[in-house]
């Protein structure tokens, strides 16, 4: 026999963000400090590491890759001012590759477990990582203590979410 | 119906009756019971029939290393276990419980017949009988013995549960939440490392559930027991898991546990999983899982009634049930003394204390003697009596070795204990060393292979204080491994019972001992003389006698069998046991549900199923799906009434006489960015990239190291420093892979990068004539005249509004447009594009369209008309290797003498005679189909299709030396006929390009 929920408030409140602006940029050391220049923002030298200004932010993936994310309205603005660095670099604009999900609440580290295997407590606010949801590619950000932001390619996407429903309902069931 | 329950004992609660059935009865027993202990108090022991003889049997623990009471529950449709342990299943309000391995009834059961015939069922039975006639075997002894195998039915309907899994990182995992466990536990805890504390039971305790008489720290077990585990739930750096069965341990400390989380609730809440798996990844691991009690091995042990003292011990004191009235104890083992001592505190009979020993400690003798219960010693036991339930046991005293004359007692239980086995079965997954202790007659953990610590009766430790003890420095241990500081805890422990056994092979005997049906293992039905026999016809590595004799090859993989097999094979072999062995045990630790396994990987979540922005749009409209790699692709779109070939042929005139519009957003896409890209791109293509421009297109042709063709697409160049890069649908992450592979080892001076940009662009082709004349009013201020804008171009522009990368490209041989938008817009693009269409009668076309379009162009498809084996020059397409290009991943291969040898298989059309015939995919091709067999093959069909703008078949082919062979017959041996056919050049419509030029 089933019993029903006391509740219908899903413990993690989940939402799917707007597309902005996403770009992968890719950059060697030694030409980063130009890169940096035209971006107006630190490139953090360390993979899972973020750096921001008010509009946008980089979060270092790989040793010469950045995942930069904007507005919207500053796609264009973007775009113009790296076109001028003359350093060797690569900007493509991944914008629609992803969706991206706000998982909010004190138990959604709890269920981000059920598919990334990391160990999510080192994973300290204003960090992130590329990582495997449930045998997907995502890109995950902890935003605050209880609000993370989880990216995967987009036909992965209905996948994903599917897990991250079921288990938000498993969440809601106390068991 | 007789009642055995004791009135103020046990945890259950005695005012909280739970009514559930058995065998269709309905029984009574109390909220805290298992099956087991409930049909106890109800006087039931028979309880299933074993394995092979189909003896009646009775439970013999109160643990998951049951063998015995295996059951099946039920909760409703697809909700059946089999092979459930009355031990474990806790009861609830409506469990529906039925006994195996009968039939018509438990206590009247036909297959007992085998019981009688025993003495022809002997050890290596079916290897012996079943050998001739060998014909025999598959149609024959296979079947029969197949559907008289297995124990317990599975169930038929799909099972509607829902299972759940975990990732969990911790500093202390503690396996077992006995006195070793939690002395390890409260310790790592104050000291505040991250704990983790399972056990398989309902209630946390382990022996001290059934040790209420010592004192701890002043205080009675229970209230120490209720004390730590409320400090340590209190605590946050804490997880406490019951119904927690640890079931693997894997490398570099990765722990599987399997949680039950509904199996004992009457109702579970919407959403609940059934059963939870979590993948722990501990720092450090302790292993306090206990010790089995072994069985004493004599004629006749495996009645009903007849059970570990451990286990009467435990029903008493935990459950508050005594297992009969006037039991009689047979031991080698101080701790069952301590069983019958509680017993008859509570107010039973004990009948006799038997025990194997001369010399037992004379404060046993004492409290027996105290009780007045009648002991002797140095004797052994050699039968027992009762056809469903024990009535009396015959013991005869041991003089210098001989065995005396026998006296039946009378009984209605007997409790036994042959000492105890530590339990070792998860430092076993680890490959850790176990070393034999002689004096404990046990082995023990030697050399560790993982981080952890062994605690406890777990590496032969007795008496609660001992353990605690132990428990504490194995948390002090791992606290230092940790880096961690603790404070050492001591436990002052009254009324402890510590005690010593001696170890046995099966006890002696004034009968016939090649007649005694002294049984090892229960559940599988292997006797003391199985285990001689085998060791007599040749067997003498423990891991020959288990497969001999089936010896723990049942569910408890021999928990109780193990070592008493392991005694007698020594014994028959003349040698010392460890020089006989010890089988490996294997995770996982008691039988798990595939459920637990497959986690949430199941039904529409069994496999990530891509689907494309413009997916949704050809559901609404009809279309059958094929998988490509992970995506589901439209294959085509039937109208009402069309079967394939009817759908297919009129997609494919609409292509070659109108418009159609195809979902190309699978194919996959990489940008290659960066001042050395076009270095790069020459470096892995076979074609020359130096001199296209800026707007142009090429096809470009991958090989691997070994010159085989390995991938295809057409790529753009968008800027000097910038390429588009198409790959095949299953090919892309392969693709960025391999270059990302050689860009980081070979090549990491070049600068250049790669994204994946698959997913970032939706891709609509327009193809057929009048595909400008759709698309034309939706490009703003781009002429797509052929002379602005040729085949085999590319722009950046706005189309409908969207921004896009508009290609002027064809796989189907007509005008033809990729219109790549931002993946968003794709939905939207197609939309306006169908209804603009709809005056030029535009048509939607699926996969197969485009591969027999592509097919009547002679366009190959890698992987289909390539195998890994093929160069571009046996594929024909030798003209798209950049001749004065230095070098290209492949180039040095292409050279070898095998690739330039004679009599390659090349890639030619074939057309049938007759031309209504298809062929057959895959089918083989000879010169001659009237050679004797073996016949020679010279290649094989690669790809076949009607062909509606040539109004006949055509194919394609790997041939040997195949375009030698120009207007050659060949033949395709097939079922009742060959088919005759002509090899032709493999490109059927429009030869000369003319279509692709308007």
């Amino acid at each position: 026999m089933i019993s029903n929920n006391p509740s219908n408030v899903a413990p993690v409140a989940i939402s799917e963000l707007p597309l902005e602006a996403r770009f992968n940029l890719r950059v060697r050391a030694a030409d980063k400090k130009a890169i940096e220049k035209a971006l107006g923002l630190t490139l953090p030298d360390r993979v899972g590491l973020a750096g921001s200004t008010k509009q946008r932010t980089a979060l270092c993936l790989g040793p010469d890759e950045w995942v930069i994310n904007s507005s919207a309205k500053d796609t264009d603005t973007l775009e113009a001012s790296l076109a001028k660095a003359t350093v060797p670099h690569s900007l493509v604009n991944v914008t629609d590759r992803e969706v991206t999900w706000r998982l909010s609440g004190p138990r959604a580290a709890e269920l981000l477990s059920a598919g990334i295997a990391r160990d999510l407590a080192k994973i300290k606010p204003q960090t992130g990582a590329r990582t495997i949801f449930d045998g997907v590619q995502a890109v995950l950000f902890r935003e605050t203590e209880h609000d993370w932001t989880l990216s995967v390619w987009r036909s992965f996407a209905p996948h994903a979410r599917h897990l991250i429903d079921t288990v938000n309902e498993e969440l809601a069931s106390g068991l | 119906m007789t009642d055995f329950r004791v009135a103020g004992k046990g945890r259950i609660a005695h005012q909280r009756p739970v009514h559930f059935t058995f065998d269709g009865v309905s029984y009574e027993g109390r909220a805290g019971d298992t099956v087991a202990s409930a049909l106890l108090a109800n006087g039931v022991h028979l309880m299933g029939r074993s394995f092979k003889y189909h003896r009646p049997r009775g439970l013999v623990t109160a643990g998951s290393e049951e063998p015995n009471a295996l059951i099946s529950t039920s909760r409703g449709a697809g909700r059946t276990e089999p092979n459930t342990r009355a031990t474990m299943q806790e009861i609830w309000p409506g469990l529906a419980t039925e006994s195996q391995n009968r039939w018509p009834s438990l206590g009247f059961d036909v297959g007992g017949i085998n019981d009688r015939l025993h003495m022809l069922f002997s050890a290596g039975f079916y290897y012996k009988t079943f050998m001739w006639p060998k014909s025999f075997w598959d149609k024959v002894y296979e079947p029969i013995i197949r559907s008289a195998a297995g124990l317990g039915k599975s169930p038929t309907e799909p099972d509607p549960d829902h299972y759940a899994s975990r990732n969990l990182h911790c500093d202390v995992l503690i396996v077992g939440a006995g006195p070793a466990g939690l002395a390890a536990a409260l310790v790592a805890a104050r000291a505040g490392s991250n704990v983790v504390l399972v056990d398989e039971h309902a209630e946390m305790g382990g022996t001290l559930l059934s040790e209420p008489s010592i004192s701890i720290d002043d205080v009675p077990a229970w209230t120490w027991l209720d004390k730590s585990l409320a400090e340590l739930h209190s605590r946050d750096n804490v997880r406490l898991m019951s119904r927690t069965t640890a079931i693997g341990y894997y490398h570099q400390n990765l722990v599987g546990l399997c949680q039950r989380l509904t199996d004992h609730l009457e109702t579970s809440p919407l959403g609940a999983p059934r059963e939870r798996l979590w993948r722990v990844r501990a720092k450090q691991v302790i292993l306090a899982q206990g010790a089995i009690e072994k069985p004493l091995v004599f004629d006749g042990n495996d009645r009903p009634g007849i059970i570990m003292a451990g286990a009467a011990q435990t029903f008493l004191n935990r459950f508050g049930v005594k297992v009969g009235n006037s039991p009689v104890v047979v031991t080698s083992h101080d701790s069952a003394w301590y069983a019958a001592f509680d017993i008859s505190d509570a107010g039973d009979r004990v009948a006799a204390i038997v025990d194997t020993r001369a010399e037992v400690s004379p404060p046993l003798l004492k409290e027996a003697s105290a009780r007045s219960i009648e002991v002797r010693l140095s004797h052994t036991v050699t039968g027992s009596r009762g056809r469903k339930r024990v009535s009396a046991i015959r013991v005869n005293g041991v003089k210098t070795g001989r065995v005396g004359a026998g006296q039946w007692i009378d009984c209605d239980a007997v409790l036994m204990c042959g000492g105890w086995t530590p339990s070792l079965h998860l430092f076993s997954h680890t490959q850790g060393k176990l070393d034999w202790d002689a004096s404990a007659g046990a082995f023990l953990p030697g050399k560790k292979t993982e981080s952890c610590e062994i605690a406890g009766a777990g590496r032969g430790l007795w008496g609660i204080a001992a353990v605690l003890q132990d428990g504490a420095k194995a948390g002090a241990t791992v606290l230092d491994a940790l880096g961690i500081g603790g404070n050492k805890i001591g436990f002052a422990v009254a009324n402890d019972r510590i005690g010593t056994g001696a170890l046995h092979k099966e006890l002696p005997t004034d009968g016939n001992p090649s007649r005694a049906r002294a049984f090892i293992d229960f559940q599988n039905d292997v006797t003391a003389k199985d285990i001689r026999l085998a060791v007599k016809e040749g067997m003498r590595s423990i891991e020959h006698v288990k497969r001999y004799t089936t010896n723990g090859m049942a569910t408890d993989q021999g928990k109780l069998s193990n070592i008493n097999g392991l005694m007698i094979a020594a014994d028959a072999l003349q040698r010392e046991a460890p020089k006989v062995g010890l089988t490996t045990f294997r995770p996982p630790y008691t039988p798990t549900t595939f459920g637990a396994l497959a986690g949430y990987h199941k039904g529409t979540h069994f496999d990530v199923t891509r689907k494309t922005p413009i997916d949704g749009w050809a559901q609404d409209n009809g279309a059958v799906f094929e998988p490509v790699a992970l995506w589901r692709r439209a294959w085509y779109f039937p109208k009402s009434g069309e079967d394939m070939h009817a759908a297919v042929n009129r997609e494919c005139r609409a292509v070659r006489q109108g418009v159609g519009m195809f979902d190309a957003s699978t194919l996959g896409k990489i940008e290659v960015v960066g001042p050395d890209a076009v270095t790069f791109m020459e470096r892995m293509y076979t074609n020359p990239w130096a001199k296209l421009a800026p707007g142009r297109c090429r096809y470009g042709l991958l090989l691997g190291e070994d010159g085989f063709i390995r991938d295809d697409g057409v790529i753009g160049r968008l800027a000097d420093d910038r390429f588009h890069v198409t790959t095949t649908t299953g090919g892309a992450a392969r693709v960025l892979n391999m270059m990302e592979d050689y860009l980081q080892t070979e090549w990491p001076d070049l600068k250049v990068w790669l994204t994946s940009t698959t997913e970032a662009w939706s891709v609509i082709a327009l193809q057929g004539p009048k595909a400008r004349d759709v698309l034309a009013p939706f490009v703003e201020g781009i002429d797509l005249s052929d002379q602005a804008f040729p085949h085999m171009s590319v722009i950046s522009c706005k189309v409908a509004g969207f921004p896009a990368r508009l290609f002027r490209v064809s796989f189907t041989g007509e005008l033809g447009f990729e219109i790549n938008v931002p993946s968003r817009h794709g939905r939207a693009l197609w939309g306006k594009l169908w209804a603009a269409g709809q005056p030029h009668g535009i048509t939607a076309y699926g996969t197969e369209t485009m591969h027999v379009l592509r097919a009547e162009k002679g366009f190959i498809i890698v992987g289909q008309d390539t195998d890994g084996t093929v160069t571009p020059d046996d594929a024909g397409i030798g003209w798209a290797i950049g001749k004065a290009k230095p070098d290209f991943v492949g180039k040095r291969s292409l050279a070898r003498p095998d690739i330039v040898a004679k009599g390659r298989k090349q890639l030619i059309g074939l057309l049938t005679e007759d031309p209504k015939i298809v062929l057959q995919e895959g089918a083989q091709i000879v010169t001659d189909p009237k050679q004797p067999l073996p016949m020679k093959m010279i290649g094989h069909v690669t790809s076949s299709y009607w062909s509606e703008a040539l109004g006949r078949s055509i194919a394609m082919a790997l041939v040997e030396d195949g375009r030698g062979r120009m207007d050659q017959a060949l033949y395709v041996p097939m079922p009742g006929r060959d088919l005759a056919v002509k090899v032709v050049t493999p490109i059927f419509h429009d030869p000369q390009g003319e279509r692709l030029k308007v």
